[in-house]
């Protein structure tokens, strides 16, 4: 089954994820894949990734780096399309797609996006999907930020519609709406 | 009344379109004053956001039109989970959201909140 979970930013919601993914691998006795979202630009993105391996220590996960199009995931020869995957997160996939190299943002991105996660939930029945809840400000954002905001909200209802389970994290405390 | 809560772009009216039976929708979102021969009132924060404008407070509005939204679905969104605003108006606004959203929580034959497209009953 597919879980989608989402919350604020430090809210617990990988921790929670990661305890959900290795459970279901357990139960189901199958490979456990963590899927890397994250394209480094810079020391500090290349520190973050190398604390996220840290904590992901002795979990057992097998790490698959993929900051675009999921889908490719599963033409992958050597990776079971039945095991389990995390995918941390729906925000950094989106955010991948939303610019190019050159920093010009694309319009097709949501869709592309919406349709690659999609896909890849229906391919492997069985992926932890976790997104950010970005949506509880007063401020009304520039035309590019607004536009994220909308699409991945877009990205988390299709998803949240797919997914048999869904649910929100707040400061470590799980609220399942699905 | 009906209220119907939740963050930004969450799928309000589509959640109040597919659950209940109603039709009309008069859409507050740039303003304008909410039109009670409508069914669904949405994007009430808008309005929220011009009376913050103009120094007037939103509750007293929905105070004194009580006996006309009544049978009515009403749509707000929650704007209360965010950084504080630097800007005083939207510093005003948030707060004047709050204020209503408490008022009309209070009178609300059912309260729902929707997160991602799902609808939840709180009261």
């Amino acid at each position: 089954m597919n879980v989608f979970i989402s919350g604020g930013c430090k809210n617990g919601k990988s921790y929670f994820a990661q305890k959900k993914a290795k459970e279901m691998s357990e139960a189901a006795g199958c490979p456990l894949y963590y899927v890397a979202t994250m394209i480094p630009h810079d020391d500090e993105d290349r520190a973050r990734i190398k604390r996220h391996i840290l904590e992901r220590e002795g979990w057992g996960f097998i790490t698959i780096e993929q900051g675009r199009e999921l889908s490719r995931i599963l033409e992958n020869p050597v990776v079971d399309s039945s095991g389990v995957f995390l995918v941390d997160s729906v925000t950094a996939l989106l955010g991948n797609e939303m610019f190019d190299d050159e920093g010009n943002y694309v319009e097709t991105a949501c869709s592309k996006v919406s349709e690659d996660v999609m896909n890849f939930a229906e391919g492997t029945g069985n992926t932890v999907f976790v997104s950010d809840y970005i949506y509880g400000d007063a401020d009304r954002y520039d035309h590019l930020t607004e536009e994220y905001r909308k699409s991945l909200a877009a990205v988390d209802r299709a998803l949240a519609a797919e997914c048999g389970e869904v649910w929100e994290i707040t400061y470590g405390m799980q609220e399942r709406w699905k | 009344m009906i209220l119907i809560f939740g963050g930004a772009y969450q799928g309000k009216l589509e959640y109040a379109r597919a659950s209940f039976d109603a039709e009309t929708v008069c859409d507050c979102s740039d303003g304008s004053m909410p039109d009670f021969t409508k069914d669904i009132i949405y994007g009430i924060d808008g309005f929220v956001l011009e009376c913050a404008r103009r120094g007037r407070e939103a509750a007293d509005f929905f105070r004194a039109a009580e006996d006309e939204w009544q049978d009515k679905i009403l749509i707000c969104t929650d704007v209360s989970q965010g950084v504080v605003p630097v800007d005083s108006v939207i510093r005003a606004f948030r707060e004047m959201n709050g204020r209503l959203m408490l008022y009309l929580a209070a009178e609300a034959d059912q309260v729902i909140r929707v997160f991602c497209g799902i609808g939840r009953r709180e009261k």
